[in-house]
């Protein structure tokens, strides 16, 4: 049921704020983008009862805005992610590549202290696809990832300044409280599964018992010139134990990207921007 | 600040439920030790046909390993290392079990050693000539008194449809089909069952695959049914004999088991060398990796294939035909044929 309510007030959210004619609060939205690298520890007993190593590329893409939910009150936050690792067993004889898409979507109620200090907190829808591939295994050589829960966002948000010069600083976490996951079983080969279509015990319910994971970033914004850049730090432990098999993606990141503010203009009436500013 | 308050116990709560159940590796170490009781544990946990074997000849698993815990030592070379694990793997009589490291790759390799090898490539050139022809991984030829014969080395590339509807609409003026599938390997189960195809008009039930569903020696899924389909291309209406041999292994041994339940279909030859465990890999901590059966495949009557199928024919080279230059098989696969 949270489920839904989740995925309801994020089309709600959407909803509500494309239907104003105005440019009101819901109208300014902060994007940005990172590109980051780090250290990315993958585990999967699917494919190998040992930890694997390596390097790890991740792509994070951010938009917030205000809804006009509850007051105008509660932000609307997307995050598409995609993380992308390279890693060797510890003994350097073999290679796994991993990859996964994340989206998440989650809406905050703000509660401001002060000018400077806001917290932000609330649910979130978290989907997640992509797989695990080792190299040299045969009929085993690789894990496809897909699962989708709903958890809960917190964020921090404090705005000051070093002699004049503006910065904000932003610590998020997010937990997945609730979900699904594909898995296949135990032994089963994607031979059975896909060939053969045989059923199985392939959906496993989770929370937190089987599915320990969050995701956590802090970030930087600062002003350089006319751009806004942003450096950041994300540590992603993505954890799963369902069907006796044990897999996880460590990676910690460090990132860096640009922050754009603008204000979105939508509808029939807004087929472009007034024609006494626009240059089209 | 009380909503400050709540939010940072909140983080700790979930926080500290997170860091307190890390899903992590349960070896560490490298000691020879160590990778003696990891590649004990893999095939103790993942390996599926502990408890057969016990039945067929006895093997205890848990024997195995207080034998060979004598031999490791914590100064033994990697070299003396990979002899005790080889021999200890080879205890499971399985040539789908094969352990790979710099040094060399176990083998067991008395599922066929310790047979007649019935086959010779010099002599069946002597029915292929010259003219034969190879289309996709298949060589085929009219013999003399007008039977066909391909010979299919390996399913461990694929077939195309295309190739098996020219093969097959080539050798249609025969008056019946040897499909030779001696020291075939075996390869990819769906290109076998994509030949097998061919020659039935009607789905049939082929037999069963199960899988392990935890680490237990009787963890296992209910067996599934496993049918062979008809080709939408070219199919064989007339006699087949499909000839094979020890050497005809793993997705051969499953063709032989596809074909045995076909009605037009005779299996002549030796005894099929088995490996019907759909292999799966994993590895140890020093990076060797570990090759083992995990998802037993039975025949429709649910009987275990893992030691071989036997032929409705049997028949083994002889000795004097060999010296004339003959194939027992081929021979009398073409009087079974010409009747």
């Amino acid at each position: 049921m949270f489920f839904f309510i989740a995925i309801f007030c994020c089309l709600w959210a959407s909803h509500a704020s494309a239907q104003e004619d105005s440019l009101p609060a819901t109208r300014y939205v902060m994007r940005s983008t990172m590109v980051g690298v780090g250290k990315a520890n993958v585990f999967d007993t699917y494919l190998s009862p040992l930890e694997y190593e390596g390097t790890d590329f991740r792509l994070l893409h951010e938009s917030m805005r205000m809804t006009r939910i509850m007051g105008g009150r509660v932000s609307v936050q997307n995050l598409v992610q995609a993380d992308f690792a390279y890693a060797e067993n510890p003994a350097r004889t073999g290679e796994m590549y991993a990859g996964l898409i994340n989206w998440s979507c989650a809406l905050h109620y703000q509660f401001h202290f002060g000018e400077r200090l806001k917290l932000l907190f609330g649910p979130m829808l978290d989907l997640n696809g992509g797989f695990v591939y080792n190299v040299r295994n045969s009929n085993n050589p690789a894990q496809g990832k897909a699962y989708a829960s709903v958890g809960a966002s917190g964020m921090l948000v404090y705005k000051f300044k070093i002699a004049r010069y503006p910065m904000t600083v932003r610590y998020q976490a997010s937990l997945p409280l609730l979900g699904a996951m594909f898995s296949p079983e135990y032994g089963e080969s994607y031979y059975e599964i896909f060939s053969l279509g045989n059923d199985g015990k392939h959906v496993s319910f989770t929370s937190l018992h089987n599915n320990p994971s969050f995701r956590q970033m802090l970030t930087v914004d600062f002003p350089v010139r006319k751009v806004v850049m942003r450096v950041g730090y994300v540590c992603d432990i993505q954890q799963a134990k369902v069907n006796r098999l044990k897999s996880h993606l460590y990676s910690h990141d460090f990132m860096i990207g640009f922050v754009k503010n603008f204000c979105l203009l939508k509808g029939k009436r807004k087929v472009s921007m007034p024609d006494n500013i626009t240059p089209y | 600040m009380n909503d400050m308050k709540q939010f940072s116990f909140i983080l700790l709560l979930f926080f500290g439920a997170v860091l307190a159940s890390c899903i992590r590796e349960d070896i560490s170490g490298n000691s020879p030790e160590d990778n003696f009781e990891s590649l004990w544990k893999i095939i103790d946990e993942q390996y599926c046909f502990l408890d057969y074997k016990n039945q067929e000849y006895g093997l205890d698993w848990n024997e195995v390993h207080a034998r060979y815990a004598r031999r490791i030592t914590p100064s033994m070379g990697s070299e003396a290392l990979f002899e005790v694990l080889s021999e200890m793997v080879n205890e499971l009589k399985d040539g789908h079990v094969n352990l790979s490291s710099s040094l060399a790759t176990s083998q067991y390799r008395a599922w066929f050693d310790a047979y007649p090898h019935n086959f010779s490539d010099s002599i069946q050139s002597n029915y292929l000539g010259k003219d034969y022809i190879i289309s996709s991984g298949l060589t085929y030829q009219i013999l003399e008194n007008n039977i066909g014969y391909i010979y299919c080395e390996s399913f461990s590339s694929g077939i195309g449809d295309g190739n098996l509807d020219q093969t097959l609409n080539k050798l249609s003026v025969c008056d019946g089909l040897i499909v030779d599938v001696r020291d075939n390997g075996g390869g990819a189960l769906t290109t076998a069952q994509k030949l097998a195809a061919r020659f039935t008009n009607e789905k049939v039930l082929t037999g069963y695959i199960s899988h392990k569903t935890g680490p237990g020696h009787n963890d296992f899924s209910t067996p599934q049914p496993v049918y062979l389909e008809p080709s939408d291309g070219i199919r064989w209406q007339k006699k087949v004999v499909v000839l094979t041999n020890r050497r005809s292994y793993s997705a051969t041994n499953d063709f032989v088991n596809a074909m045995k339940q076909l009605p037009l279909v005779t299996i002549m030859g030796d005894k099929t060398g088995g490996g019907s465990g759909l292999p799966f890999s994993s590895e140890i901590p020093n990076g060797w990796s570990i090759r083992f059966s995990a998802s037993p495949m039975f025949d429709p009557e649910m009987n275990q294939l893992e030691f071989g199928i036997d032929p409705d024919v049997k028949i083994d080279m002889k000795s004097e035909d060999m010296q004339n230059g003959k194939d027992t098989m081929i021979e009398a696969a073409c009087l079974l044929l010409k009747k």
